[in-house]
């Protein structure tokens, strides 16, 4: 029993390792920078200028957007890199397992997203004087849709390549699907049945949902199921990316 | 005493691809083993197989009494490992690099910084520990990842083509270093295709072509096996009444049909002939310096070196001309070898 809490308290300090490693080498990368700060901003901007919204809505869809995108556009950048310049070796050699090495590469989406939704909150708060209904909601939102949006980036980082290119472009194609599908840009009450039951499939209809009855207080599921959803998805994005590493190992990568 | 390594039956497809076919070998505690192959041989994936970054196809790996397959954490925490790329993090300083590294494998901050200090002086490194690798020379960026890889003092510290491409200094200072950490009790895998530096720095190697094991012995008793490899080298100046142009063009082929000589290889200003038996074959070259007009600059005999003991066995001969009727008894071009 004393081995096991060891180990495990060794793969806990093994993860934060790797995560510290991370932030310190990759978050001013420009790839980084670019898909996780900058994306979601110009997203938002994109779709939001020049339209009429309360400064409330404005802050619900600035945070789905940012921790969706920020949080799994590190995956998808780290991983390969890594794996092109060898470093992703060192890390599968070393004496911890696969699960804690992907909590570590989760815990380095999830925390950048945390850091960027949470200034955008400050700023919307005490710059533009928006209110927040629900202050604890919205921070277990922010906490936990990052940690499941970094677990997605961690699947297209899981693709057994040592070219991020090749990772970012169906990494991309699906963040743009998910977008669009969701109820980011349309509210769920708005949408016909039919596109209703298909952004039900995509996370991030319940992070927007989330958003929205922690800051608007409105929303139209119940927030725990969508904190349930959101932590479930966290959980089950861990099974393809395990996967697609076993299947590296085999092909060699 | 457990061997540092004992692979049976390993076997890795790519697909329909045989890339390692079905290899036995041990490896002993505290020995540096070399692991020799041309390229495309097998070398890495076996390598990355022992290492657990490959998982094989069929066969079993024992790293120091653990099966890989069973459980590989307690083969992880004991194996250090230098791929053929430097693998540190450029962004980082070098002192930085062997803190995370130590982090990794849980060692206390005293203990991790301790031997962080030690391996910088060794290694050279001293001076530049706060300069990020970025800015490193290649040489130094190689001594880093070998520092990198046995921070953790590991038993079995893995090895992958670690100096070409390194200046003679570099080269011969992290040779230096190998015998250094054997010294110390680590076993060393050396996976290499520099054959003089496996000739210098190894106990035992193994030579894998084709997937599979042709050889594995002291480098000394493989040399001995193939006497039928042993040369004479030989460089001539034409005699003063003479043009080189007239004397020297076309020689190889003069010199590939004297009796004795199986195959002749130009080395430089010298040629190297190839023969069984090289008392024999000393009369016929003076014989040959004569009627040709040339004056022997040099004449020695050599024993087979590990090279050519190497290029018997994969089959590989650069810049050979080969005896189209050699001496009966040679055979020098016999198939690739099945030797263990």
């Amino acid at each position: 029993m004393k081995d096991l809490w060891l180990r495990i308290s060794n793969e806990f300090a093994q993860a934060w390792t790797v995560t510290l490693k991370d932030i310190k080498v990759y978050y001013l990368r420009p790839g980084m920078i670019m898909f996780g700060f900058l994306m979601p901003f110009f997203m938002f901007f994109s779709f939001s200028v020049r339209r009429e919204m309360a400064a409330e809505a404005g802050l619900a869809r600035l945070l789905a957007l940012t921790i969706f995108f920020t949080a799994a556009a590190a995956g998808p950048f780290i991983i390969p890199m890594e794996r092109r310049l060898g470093t992703y070796d060192r890390l599968l050699a070393a004496p911890m397992s696969l699960f804690t090495l992907l909590m570590g590469k989760t815990a380095v989406g999830a925390f950048f997203a945390i850091v960027v939704a949470s200034v955008s909150a400050l700023a919307g708060v005490l710059i533009f004087g928006t209110t927040v209904a629900q202050p604890g909601l919205m921070l277990a939102g922010i906490l936990i849709g990052s940690f499941s949006f970094s677990t997605l980036g961690l699947i297209f980082g899981s693709i057994p390549t040592r070219n991020p290119g090749d990772v970012q472009m169906p990494s991309t194609l699906l963040r743009w699907g998910l977008l669009f599908i969701s109820g980011v840009f349309v509210p769920l009450s708005e949408m016909a049945p039919f596109a209703r039951g298909l952004a039900y499939l995509s996370p991030l209809t319940y992070a927007q949902d989330l958003m929205n009855f922690a800051v608007l207080g409105e929303g139209l599921l119940n927030p725990w199921l969508n904190l349930g959803v959101l932590l479930l998805t966290a959980v089950l994005f861990l099974v393809p990316s395990i996967k697609l590493h076993q299947r590296g190992r085999v092909l060699g990568y | 005493m457990t061997n540092a390594i004992e692979v049976k039956n390993l076997t890795k497809y790519y697909d329909k691809f045989l890339a390692v076919d079905h290899i036995d070998f041990t490896v002993k505690q505290g020995e540096i083993f070399g692991f020799l192959g041309p390229n495309g041989a097998g070398k890495s994936t076996t390598q990355r197989m022992l290492v657990t970054l490959l998982t094989p196809t069929e066969g079993q790996i024992l790293i120091l009494g653990h099966d890989l397959a069973q459980n590989a954490y307690p083969a992880k925490r004991q194996i250090g490992l230098v791929p053929e790329e430097s693998n540190v993090y450029t962004e980082l300083t070098a002192w930085d690099n062997l803190m995370f590294t130590g982090r990794l494998y849980r060692m206390s901050k005293d203990e991790r910084r301790a031997r962080a200090e030690e391996l910088l002086e060794t290694f050279g490194l001293w001076e530049k520990r706060d300069v990020k690798v970025e800015n490193y020379s290649k040489g130094m960026r190689r001594r880093l990842s070998i520092a990198m890889a046995v921070i953790h003092k590991p038993a079995l510290l893995f090895l992958d083509e670690p100096t070409p491409g390194l200046d003679a200094q570099s080269a011969r200072a992290i040779q230096g270093l190998i015998r250094q950490l054997s010294a110390d009790g680590t076993t060393v895998f050396l996976t290499t295709h520099q054959i003089e530096e496996a000739n210098q720095l190894c106990d035992r190697v193994a030579i894998i072509n084709h997937g599979k094991i042709a050889a594995t012995d002291t480098p000394e008793q493989l040399k001995q096996t193939f006497q039928q490899v042993q040369s004479v080298e030989v460089a001539f100046v034409p005699k003063e009444t003479l043009k080189v142009s007239e004397t020297l063009e076309g020689l190889d082929e003069k010199l590939v049909s004297l009796p004795e000589v199986s195959t002749v290889v130009k080395v430089g200003d010298k040629w190297r002939l190839y023969t069984e038996d090289p008392s024999a074959l000393l009369s016929h070259i003076l014989q040959f310096a004569e009627t040709q007009g040339l004056r022997i600059v040099s004449l020695n005999t050599l024993a087979p070196s590990l090279e050519d003991v190497f290029l018997q066995i994969t089959g590989q001969q650069i810049g050979v001309i080969q005896n189209q009727n050699p001496p009966k008894r040679l055979g020098m071009r016999r198939g690739k070898g099945d030797r263990k």
